[in-house]
């Protein structure tokens, strides 16, 4: 891997995780009750061996930018190599802000080159995943190919959603077609490519802007020599509410896909100084991952608590992600909900309140109830179901008591500015 | 800010009232408080209140103090300047031998002063656990213009005997102190937290050393020697919680006394942050059937049966219907099936096997190897003793560390020992 750079494509955010992403790219957002998105790729690049690792993001990266640091945790603090955070730029003849996948890395080639990798592996950092991406150089120079893409296989109901790939005996690829309504292959492409550099150099040219659309499709037809490398391992996207709910949930389940805990591949990341979780009298945990740092007196059920969440008595977390000091007090229910950072439930508060509702423009929630940073829940207030309280809601939101189900309320600033 | 600019941690302790515990490591590297080791109040006291450079001083079983302490980087402590420092003795330095007590093992290592510019240097112990901001030890110090001030802590009348216990006037200033006395007066205990002036330190130290009959210890010579004869040593009382975790009673106490709703210190204090060095563990998991109360948990655990009023470090798994009760049971230990530990201290990487009973019945014959820190009814299982299943454990025994299943021939009695391999008692 000594040769190789890895280029962690973070640059997504905006909608796909509503409130969760307002503030921060998809790979900066909490996962598995400690951990960020992103992690999971860096440790894998870790325990690969990698030394060259760029990180390409655009949008809101401050929480990236903090979480990443130096690179310590994941030993990428090196003299040499290392990893560095790509932010657009502006130069006297560039245009500064990404316009697509392909285009952020060509906007970057001075500074890969500058590093002489022989390959490049290009990543997604909203993919949790266990992988050892030697195996995948293996395959690579095994083959000789110009270009490796990982496939996995997906149930037929998934397949509408990647790029499904076509290959032969010889792992040689074949077709590459995006989204198709019915595809003649299990295999999908997860966003894991190993570029040769003097051939990807050459695609760049020309400004592509989608790294499927305008290089690998095109490469494909101009016959360059493309292998897939079969990976069948827990391979999950978690870049929507629905897929990040469910994964998240998976983790506490009777017999999870995904194991948190293997000493010989710890998940690792910037880790807080917190003392050891204190179960106080009162408390019924089950079927739950709990952080350090948690204070727990009343009542968690197959959920996930992040570093310092208090629980106050005989309240009741159920089916529930719920981030880092986030404040639940006495009495309040939180009922398949996803709270941010900082969030507070006030005294027997309800998050997640009543049926299922809400309409078609409400669907991609799953009848979940979605509560940005900082807001705060008065007492005794209720939120439905299917409902999105933005970054920063509070009292004001609640001046009717409840947000009936499919409500949004909009972010606001620190500063207490609607946006 | 002014800190003072030097900090020696004295963290050779043998902790021999620790029994197993303190056998294999130095008493400063005893786990604590669920995922802590004892000295890391004494280095987050010292990086909190703005002091980065640290020697350390090792002597007696070092290797899991220096693991545990590495680089330093928990405490940011991995730096160019300064940093931390494992001073461990070596030969050629000044008399080339084994510390023979405190003072000396300040004075084979006074050698670390001459390039620093420190005025002044606080020598600290690494056994206690404590939050001390030393800034404002420091600020007394300076205007009592002390050549050396002892911080201090109130302790009971029934315990004036295991402390040095000083005597003060009015203002602070020091007029007696007995190591260890049977009765005093007075009930101010040293804290082993010193602030000296460098260049008194030097002098002291240097005629402590030529004196033939000094055990060169600070507590037992050199500080009565200096109060006896008028030097300026102030005494600076800590208001505050403070505890010297040194027999395996008090070490069982005070562990569990962060289970309350009122804990003597405050971990989570986010302006005081206790650090140490924490492996990377996922989150607590608690499975279907796990009942969890008034406990402490680290990352990592994984808890499927019954844990109350017990303490657990990184990595514990106890199983389907096993019961941990008012126990401390310590990193990557498993808990079979069933199995149920009662007022039990466990050490690390140990196993105890299905249906097995530790603290099993209500007879209190003191521990026949250790019965003067071993008799209110505690067990203690070693580092590594795997147990057998079945197998029953009376209260005050000592199964010692790396004790395999072959060892056991049948139930340990109230008070029995069973020896490991390398049993150093």
């Amino acid at each position: 891997m000594r040769d190789t750079m890895a280029l962690v494509l973070s640059g997504g955010g905006g909608e796909r995780l509503s409130v969760l992403t307002a503030e921060r790219a998809v790979s900066a957002v909490p996962f598995g009750g400690k951990y960020r998105i992103i992690d999971f790729v860096l440790s894998n690049l870790c325990h690969s061996g990698a030394e060259h690792v760029g990180v390409i993001t655009q949008h809101a990266p401050i929480s990236l930018h903090d979480h990443i640091g130096a690179g310590r945790p994941w030993d990428l603090d090196r003299r040499s190599g290392g990893v560095m955070v790509l932010q657009p730029y502006l130069t006297r003849s560039s245009a500064g802000w990404y316009r697509g996948t392909a285009d952020s890395i060509a906007q970057n080639w001075d500074v890969i080159s500058d590093r002489r990798p022989a390959r490049i592996l290009v990543l997604s950092g909203d993919q949790v995943y266990r992988m050892d991406y030697r195996a995948l150089l293996e395959t690579h120079l095994e083959r000789r190919a110009a270009v490796t893409m990982a496939v996995t296989p997906v149930p037929p109901e998934q397949r509408r959603r990647f790029g499904m790939v076509t290959f032969g005996p010889d792992g040689r690829v074949r077709s590459l077609v995006e989204k198709p309504e019915t595809a003649a292959t299990p295999f999908a492409s997860i966003g894991i490519y190993l570029f040769e550099t003097e051939v990807f150099g050459e695609w760049l040219r020309g400004h592509p802007v989608n790294l499927v659309l305008d290089v690998l499709r095109p490469m494909l037809e101009g016959g360059v020599r493309m292998i897939a490398h079969e990976f069948d391992g827990y391979w999950e996207d978690v870049g929507t509410v629905g897929s990040y709910y469910r994964a998240s949930l998976e983790l506490v389940s009777a017999e999870p896909r995904f194991q948190l805990a293997d000493q010989r591949w710890p998940i690792l990341t910037r880790d807080e100084e917190r003392p050891p979780v204190l179960m106080r009298e009162g408390a019924r945990v089950e079927d739950s991952l709990i952080a350090n740092g948690c204070r727990v007196a009343g009542t968690v059920r197959s959920s996930v608590l992040f570093p310092g969440v208090h629980v106050g008595s005989g309240a009741e977390i159920v089916e529930s992600v719920v981030m880092s000091d986030v404040v639940v007090e006495p009495g309040a229910r939180v009922d398949r909900a996803i709270l941010d950072k900082y969030v507070r439930v006030g005294q027997g508060a309800v998050v997640g309140h009543g049926d299922i509702a809400g309409g078609r423009e409400s669907e991609w929630l799953e009848g979940l109830t979605l509560v940005g940073k900082d807001a705060v829940i008065p007492a005794g207030a209720r939120a439905g179901r299917s409902v999105v309280i933005g970054v920063g809601g509070g009292p004001t939101d609640f001046e009717a008591g409840e947000i009936t189900a499919g409500t949004v309320v909009p972010n606001r600033s620190w500063f207490g500015v609607a946006r | 800010m002014r800190t003072p600019g030097f900090a020696f941690v004295l963290a050779g302790g043998v902790g021999s009232r620790l029994c197993l515990l303190g056998e294999r490591r130095a008493k400063p590297a005893v786990p604590f408080a669920g995922k802590y080791r004892i000295i890391d109040f004494t280095l987050s006291n010292c990086v909190n209140s703005g002091i980065y450079d640290i020697g350390v001083l090792t002597q007696y079983r070092p290797t899991s103090l220096n693991r545990h302490i590495g680089t330093g980087r928990p405490w940011d402590l991995d730096r160019s300047r300064g940093g931390i420092q494992i001073l461990q003795p070596a030969l050629g330095s000044v008399e080339s031998d084994w510390y023979k007590g405190t003072a000396d093992a300040i004075y084979q290592n006074l050698i670390h002063l001459r390039r620093r510019r420190a005025e002044q240097v606080l020598v600290l112990s690494g056994d206690h656990v404590y939050k001390m901001d030393y800034n404002i030890l420091y600020e007394f110090h300076l205007a009592s213009g002390a050549g050396c001030t002892v911080a201090v802590t109130e302790v009971p009348e029934e315990s004036v005997h295991s402390f040095g216990i000083l005597e003060t006037n009015g203002n602070g200033r020091v007029v007696g102190f007995q190591e260890k006395p049977k009765h005093s007066r007075s009930r101010l205990a040293s804290m082993g937290v010193y602030l000296f002036d460098r260049a008194s330190l030097i002098r002291w130290l240097t005629e402590d050393a030529a004196l033939p009959d000094s055990s060169h210890d600070f507590g037992k010579d050199l500080l009565p020697r200096l109060v006896a004869r008028g030097e300026a040593v102030f005494a600076y009382r800590f208001p505050d919680y403070w505890q010297d975790v040194g027999t395996l009673d008090s070490y069982y106490e005070s562990n569990l006394a962060f289970l309350s709703d009122a804990p003597p210190l405050d971990l989570a204090d986010s302006d005081w942050v206790i650090h140490t060095q924490s492996a990377d563990r996922p989150p607590v998991r608690i499975e279907r059937g796990g009942i969890t109360e008034r406990s402490l948990i680290a990352n990592g655990c994984r808890i499927a049966g019954e844990v109350v009023r017990s303490v657990l470090f990184p990595g514990v798994t106890v199983a389907r219907g096993a019961t941990v009760r008012d126990s401390i049971v310590m990193q990557d230990t498993t808990i079979g099936r069933g199995a149920s530990l009662d007022r039990a201290i466990v050490d690390k990487q140990a196993h105890v096997g299905e249906a097995a009973k530790v603290g099993f019945g209500q007879e209190l014959t003191p521990n026949r190897a250790c019965p003067q820190h071993l008799s209110s009814g505690i067990s203690l299982i070693g580092k590594g003793a795997m147990l057998p299943p079945g197998l029953r454990v009376g209260r005050n025994a000592r199964i010692g560390a790396s004790v395999s299943e072959a060892d056991f021939d049948g139930d340990v009695p109230a008070g029995g020992v069973i020896n490991g391999p390398d049993a150093m008692h």
